[in-house]
C-alpha cells in the first residue's frame, strides 16, 4: 500500500530538499527531481494499477483523497506523473542555464505534488487548492526561459480558468451542501447546472488552451525552458482535460436536445468550439518558423480533438478522447524533448537556422519521427488508433461540419509536423554546426527512447490500455468499448492494429532494402542551391524551410491576430478605465474629493425624495 | 490591568518626551513594546470612565473584536516603529500620541469619543506624513481628513438628536426600540459612512491616498497603508456591525461604492507604472473588499483579512520604499532586477504577494476561501464574481511586477537592505507560510469573532 498523502508529502519535502541541495550543487539538486518523480511515478503506477492506493489522511490538514471510484483519477495520475518522471531526466542538463536553478527544482516537484492532489481528491475545495498550487508553482518555471511576458499571460488565463472553477465549485456546494465532487456534479440541476457547465468549460478551456482561451499556450510552450514546455504540453494541460471530463461527461448534458443529431445543445456548442480549436491550431501551426511554437499550436489543436470527442458521450468517442489524452501526452512530450535536445546542442529551435541534424543526432531524429507520425495519426503509432476512434464517432453522430474540421486538422498536421522533420533533421548540415554537434547524452536519450517505445506500443497493441480505459468508462457510466486481444470494434467494423503494424513493418523493410541497394546521393552544402548568376546576400532566405507554405499562409495571414488583439484590447480597456478613474478622482485638489462627497450625498437625498 | 492604560501610558509618555526630547525615540520603543506585552494581561470587560453607567459615561470596550484589533495594531505599530526609530528621532512624541489615538479608536464604545480619537490619530497622521516632504499632499490629506471627520460628526449629531445617546450599544438598542424606519436613519449613517470612508480609503473619497502613499517613505508607507488602514477598517467594522442599521437603499449605495472601489482600484493599479502606486491602488481595492465583508456580516473573516492585509502591506511598503529611497525612483523600470542580489528580501516580497493573491500554501488562501465561502453561502453571486474578477487583474499586474523585479541581466539597482528590515520581512513572510499550512488557529479565531457579533456586550 502506498499512501497518497505520503506521496504528496514526499513531493513537497523533496522539493524543499532539492532546493537546499541545489544551493550546493545545481546538478545534484536537479538530479533529485529525477529520483523523487521516479519514486512517485512508480508508486502511483504500481499501486494504482493494483487498486491499492491508500487514501487515508493523518498529517495533512483538510486534504482528503478518493477512496473508491479511482479509475479516472488514477489513469490521469499515472500518465502525468510518468510525464514528469520522463521530463525530469532533462533537468540536470538544463538546470545550469537557468537563472534560479535550485528554485526550478523545487517548483518542479511542487507542481508534481499539486498534480497528485488534483487527480486523487474527492473534495472540490482540495481540488482547487492543488489546482492553484500547480498554477503558481508552474508560473515561476516559465520566466526562466526566453520570455518574461509569457508568465503574466499564463497567469491571466489560468487565474480566469481557476476562478471559474472555484465559482462552479461554490455553486455546486450550495446545492449539494458539501464539497464532495461526485455529489456536487450529480446533484446540481436547473439553471445552476447551466452555470456550472459554462464555468467548468471555461476552466477546462483555459487550462487546455482551447479556442477562445488559447492565447497563452503558444506563448508559454514556445518560450519556456524546454523541460518546462514538455511538462506543460504532456502533463499540466491534461488538468484541463480532467476538468473537461467532469463538465462534459460527469455532469448531465446541458440544454435542450437537438433531435437531428441526438445531442444536447451545450455539448454541441462545445463540440463546435473544439472544432474551431482544431482548425485554428492547425492554421497557426502551419505558419510557424520556430519548431517549439509549431508543436505548441499542434498541442492546441489536439486539445480540440479531446473536447470534440468528449462531447459525444458514447463508447468509441469517450474512449477515443481518453486514449487521445494519453497519445498526445506521449507524442508531444517526445517531440518537445527531441526539439529540446536539439536546442541544447545547437542553441536554437528556429527551423530556418538548422538542418541536417540526422547526421549527428540520429536517435533524436528517430524519436521525433515516431512522435510526429503518432501526432499525424498515421499507423502504426498510437495516434492512429485514437483518431480512428474519434473520427468514426464524429461521423456516426452525423456531425458533418465538425467531421470536416477534424479531417482538416488531421490533414493539416501532415503539412506542419513534417516540416520541422525536414528542416531540423533532414537536408544539409549547416557549416557552423558541422564540427561541434554531438548526439545528446545517454540520460537525455533514455526518456525519449522510452516514450518512442510507448508511442509504437500504443499503436500496435492498444487493447491492453483500452481495457483499462474501459474501467474508466464504466466508472463514468458510459458503454464500454468492444475489445478482444487483437481487435477493436468500432461503429464501422473491427480494427486489427497489430496486423496494420506488420504490414507497415514489411513496407519499411522493403523501403530500407531499396535505400541500401540504390546509389548513394551526393552531399552538397546547404546553400548550394539555385543561385546561378546571382550574388546571394542573405543566404538564409534560400533555406527551403523559409516561407514553405507561403501560398496557404497568404489566405489567412491578415486575420491571425484577431484573438490576440481582442485580449490585448481587454487589457487596454482595463488600463484605460484605471487611468480614467485616476484622472477623475485622484487629482491634487481636495475640493474635487469634497465634490464627490457632495454628489454621493445628493444622490441619496434625491433618492429619498423620489421614493 | 485596565484598558485605560493603553491610552493613558502613551499620552503620558508623549508629555514626558516633550520635556526630555532626547529620550523620545527610546520611550517610543519602550512604550509600544510594553503595550504589546501588557495586552497579554488585558481582561475582557467594559470600563465606564468615572463610574457613570452606559448612556451617560464614556465606556471602553474590551471584547474579542477590539482585543484582536488592538493586538494587530499595536504589533504592527511596534514593528514599524522599531525599523524607523533611528531615522525619525524627532517624531517620537507624535508617534506616541498617534499610538494613544489608535488604541482609543479600537477601544472606545462611545460614538463621540470615537470622533475625538479620530481627530487625535488623524492630526498625528498629518504630522507624520510631513516627513514625505510633500507639503501639498499633506495639506490635501488634512483637508480631506477634516471634511471626513466633520461629516462623521454631522451624522452623529443627527443621530444624537434622534435617539439621545452616544453610547454604541445603547444607540443600537434605542434604534431598534424606537421603531425608526431604515430610511430615517439612512442619512446620518451615510454621513458617518463617508466620514470614515475617507480615512479607510474608499473610492471616491480617497484622493489623498495618491499624494501620501505615492510619495511615502519607510515610515509613512507602512504606517499609513499598514497600521492606519487596519485601524480605520477596524473602526468601520465596529460601526457597521454594532451600530448601523442598513436599509436596502443604503445597502445599494454602499454596494455600488464598494464594487466601484474594488474594480477601479485594481484597474488603477494595473494602469500604474510606479511600484508605490501599484501597491496603494491595490490597497484601495483591498479596503473595499474588507468593508464589503463587514457589510455582509462576516466579521471573523473580515478581521483576519484586515490583519493579514496590514502585515502584508507593511512588508511590501517597507521593501519598496527602502529601495525607492536608495534608487531615487519608484518606476518599475528603475527597480527592475531589484531582487537578483537580494534574494531573501525578494523571497519575502514574493511570498507576501502570493499570500495577498490568495494562493495556496499561504495564509491568504485560507482567508480568501473563507470569505468566498461565506459570501456564496449567503446566496450572493455578484460580489464573489466581482472579487474573483478583480483578483484576476490583481494577479496579472503582480505577476508582471514580480517577473520584472526578479529578472534583469546587468546594470542592476544597487540596493542593500539593513539587517533589521530583512529580519522583519522574513519573519512576517515565514509566518504567512506557516499559517498557510497550519490554519487551524486562524479558523478558530474566525469562529470566535463570528460568535462575538452583536450580543456579547448587552
Amino acid at each position: 500500500m502506498a499512501s497518497l498523502e505520503f506521496l504528496v508529502i514526499i513531493a513537497l519535502l523533496g522539493g524543499v530538499l532539492a532546493y537546499l541541495v541545489g544551493k550546493l550543487s545545481k546538478v545534484v539538486g536537479a538530479s533529485l527531481t529525477v529520483l523523487v518523480s521516479g519514486f512517485i511515478f512508480v508508486s502511483v503506477a504500481y499501486f494504482g494499477l493494483n487498486g491499492s492506493l491508500d487514501a487515508s489522511i493523518t498529517y495533512l490538514p483538510f486534504v482528503s483523497f478518493e477512496a473508491t471510484d479511482l479509475y479516472l483519477g488514477t489513469s490521469f495520475g499515472i500518465l502525468v506523473t510518468f510525464i514528469f518522471f520522463m521530463v525530469s531526466f532533462f533537468n540536470p542538463y538544463f538546470v545550469d542555464k537557468f537563472k534560479y536553478p535550485s528554485l526550478y527544482s523545487m517548483f518542479y516537484l511542487f507542481s508534481l505534488a499539486g498534480v497528485l492532489g488534483v487527480f486523487f481528491t474527492d473534495d472540490f475545495l482540495v481540488l482547487f487548492f492543488f489546482f492553484e498550487l500547480v498554477v503558481w508553482t508552474s508560473l515561476f518555471l516559465i520566466p526562466l526561459g526566453k520570455s518574461k511576458k509569457a508568465a503574466s499571460w499564463y497567469y491571466g488565463f489560468s487565474a480566469f480558468g481557476s476562478f471559474s472553477l472555484l465559482f462552479a465549485i461554490f455553486v455546486m456546494r450550495n446545492t449539494a451542501g458539501s464539497f464532495n465532487i461526485n455529489d456536487g456534479l450529480s446533484m446540481v440541476g436547473g439553471s445552476d447546472q447551466i452555470l456550472v457547465f459554462i464555468l467548468l468549460m471555461v476552466a477546462a478551456f483555459a487550462k487546455l488552451g482551447a479556442f477562445p482561451l488559447h492565447i497563452w499556450l503558444p506563448k508559454v510552450l514556445g518560450n519556456s525552458p524546454d523541460p518546462v514546455t514538455s511538462v506543460f504540453s504532456g502533463g499540466l494541460e491534461k488538468l484541463g482535460a480532467f476538468v473537461a471530463v467532469m463538465g462534459l461527461v460527469k455532469l448531465a448534458p446541458v440544454g435542450p436536445v437537438i433531435e437531428a443529431i441526438d445531442m444536447a445543445l451545450g455539448q454541441y456548442l462545445i463540440a463546435i468550439l473544439g472544432a474551431l480549436t482544431i482548425v485554428f491550431g492547425t492554421l497557426m501551426a502551419i505558419r510557424q518558423d520556430d519548431a517549439k511554437k509549431l508543436i505548441a499550436y499542434s498541442s492546441m489543436s489536439n486539445g480540440g480533438y479531446i473536447l470534440v470527442a468528449l462531447t459525444l458521450l458514447n463508447d468509441t468517442s469517450v474512449s477515443g478522447a481518453l486514449y487521445h489524452v494519453l497519445i498526445h501526452a506521449l507524442a508531444s512530450t517526445a517531440a518537445f524533448l527531441a526539439i529540446g535536445a536539439v536546442n541544447r546542442q545547437t542553441g536554437t529551435t528556429k527551423m530556418s537556422e538548422l538542418g541536417g541534424m540526422i547526421h549527428k543526432m540520429p536517435v533524436t531524429y528517430i524519436v521525433y519521427l515516431i512522435a510526429i507520425i503518432s501526432m499525424a495519426g498515421i499507423p502504426p503509432m498510437g495516434g492512429f488508433v485514437s483518431k480512428w476512434l474519434i473520427f468514426q464517432s464524429v461521423i456516426n453522430e452525423g456531425m458533418i461540419l465538425i467531421a470536416i474540421a477534424t479531417f482538416f486538422g488531421s490533414i493539416g498536421s501532415f503539412l506542419y509536423v513534417f516540416r520541422p522533420l525536414a528542416a531540423l533533421f533532414l537536408g544539409q548540415e549547416l557549416p557552423e554546426f558541422r564540427k561541434v554537434i554531438k548526439e545528446a547524452p545517454f540520460f537525455m536519450l533514455l526518456p525519449m527512447i522510452i516514450l518512442s517505445g510507448l508511442n509504437i506500443f500504443t499503436g500496435v497493441h492498444p487493447s491492453v490500455i483500452l481495457q483499462y480505459i474501459n474501467n474508466v468508462l464504466a466508472e463514468l457510466g458510459v458503454t464500454e468499448l468492444g475489445i478482444t486481444t487483437w481487435t477493436l470494434s468500432g461503429n464501422n467494423g473491427d480494427l486489427y492494429p497489430a496486423l496494420i503494424a506488420v504490414v507497415f513493418g514489411v513496407g519499411v523493410v522493403i523501403a530500407f532494402i531499396i535505400f541500401i541497394v540504390l546509389k548513394k546521393s551526393r552531399k552538397v552544402d546547404l546553400m548550394d542551391t539555385y543561385t546561378a548568376g546571382n550574388f546571394v546576400y542573405t543566404e538564409e532566405l534560400l533555406h527551403y524551410s523559409v516561407d514553405f507554405y507561403a501560398p496557404i499562409e497568404r489566405l489567412y495571414e491578415k486575420h491571425i491576430n484577431i484573438m490576440k488583439d481582442f485580449y490585448k484590447g481587454i487589457a487596454k480597456k482595463v488600463q484605460e478605465f484605471g487611468s480614467f478613474v485616476k484622472y477623475f478622482f485622484f487629482t491634487n485638489k481636495p475640493e474635487i474629493t469634497v465634490l464627490w462627497v457632495v454628489i454621493v450625498l445628493g444622490i441619496l437625498l434625491l433618492w429619498g425624495d423620489l421614493l | 490591568m485596565s484598558a485605560v492604560l493603553l491610552i493613558a501610558i502613551p499620552i503620558l509618555a508623549a508629555f514626558i518626551s516633550i520635556i526630555v526630547k532626547k529620550w523620545s525615540p527610546y520611550m517610543l520603543l519602550f512604550v509600544s513594546f510594553g503595550l504589546v506585552i501588557l495586552l497579554g494581561y488585558l481582561p475582557f470587560e467594559i470600563i465606564t470612565i468615572g463610574g457613570f453607567s452606559a448612556p451617560y459615561g464614556i465606556s471602553l470596550v474590551v471584547d474579542n473584536y477590539s482585543y484582536t484589533a488592538l493586538y494587530v495594531v499595536n504589533v504592527l505599530f511596534f514593528l514599524v516603529a522599531i525599523i524607523n526609530v533611528c531615522n525619525y528621532k524627532k517624531l517620537g512624541t507624535i508617534l506616541l500620541v498617534s499610538l494613544a489615538g489608535l488604541n482609543g479608536l479600537m477601544l472606545t464604545g462611545d460614538l463621540f469619543n470615537l470622533f475625538v480619537f479620530l481627530e487625535i490619530s488623524g492630526i498625528s497622521a498629518y504630522i507624520i506624513t510631513t516627513t514625505n516632504k510633500k507639503p501639498l499632499a499633506t495639506f490635501n490629506y488634512l483637508v480631506a481628513g477634516t471634511v471626513g471627520s466633520i461629516l462623521y460628526l454631522l451624522g452623529l449629531i443627527i443621530l444624537y438628536n434622534m435617539f439621545g445617546t452616544l453610547n454604541m450599544q445603547d444607540m443600537a438598542v434605542r434604534i431598534a426600540a424606537s421603531g425608526a424606519t431604515d430610511i430615517e436613519v439612512a442619512l446620518p449613517f451615510l454621513l458617518m459612512f463617508i466620514g470614515i470612508g475617507v480615512e479607510a480609503k474608499l473610492l471616491p473619497f480617497n484622493s489623498w491616498v495618491k499624494g501620501i502613499l505615492g510619495h511615502s517613505n519607510k515610515l509613512t508607507g507602512p504606517m499609513i497603508a499598514g497600521v492606519y488602514a487596519a485601524a480605520s477598517l477596524f473602526v468601520f467594522g465596529r460601526l457597521l456591525t454594532e451600530v448601523f442599521v442598513i436599509s436596502d437603499t443604503f445597502m445599494l449605495i454602499i454596494s455600488v461604492i464598494l464594487a466601484f472601489s474594488i474594480l477601479a482600484g485594481e484597474a488603477m493599479a494595473y494602469s500604474s507604472t510606479k511600484v508605490r502606486e501599484i501597491l496603494l491602488f491595490s490597497s484601495i481595492a483591498q479596503a473595499g473588499i474588507a468593508v464589503l465583508i463587514f457589510v455582509s456580516g462576516f466579521t471573523g473573516y473580515a478581521v483576519l483579512f484586515i490583519s493579514l492585509n496590514g502585515f502584508s502591506k507593511v512588508v511590501l511598503f517597507l521593501i519598496i520604499n527602502h529601495a525607492t529611497e536608495v534608487v531615487g525612483s519608484d518606476e518599475v523600470i528603475d527597480l527592475k532586477g531589484l531582487f537578483v542580489n537580494n534574494k531573501l528580501v525578494g523571497a519575502s516580497f514574493t511570498a507576501t504577494v502570493l499570500s495577498l493573491l490568495g494562493l495556496p500554501l499561504f495564509a491568504g488562501f485560507f482567508v480568501k476561501m473563507g470569505i468566498l465561502s461565506q459570501l456564496f453561502s449567503s446566496g450572493d453571486y455578484v460580489f464573489p464574481a466581482i472579487i474573483l474578477l478583480s483578483s484576476v487583474v490583481e494577479g496579472v499586474y503582480f505577476v508582471k511586477l514580480l517577473t520584472k523585479l526578479w529578472y534583469k541581466e546587468d546594470n542592476l539597482p544597487q540596493v542593500k537592505f539593513e539587517l533589521p528590515l530583512v529580519y522583519l520581512v522574513v519573519v512576517i513572510s515565514l509566518l504567512l507560510v506557516v499559517f498557510g499550512l497550519y490554519f487551524e488557529p486562524l479558523h478558530e479565531q474566525a469562529l470566535v469573532l463570528v460568535n462575538h457579533v452583536k450580543g456579547v456586550i448587552l
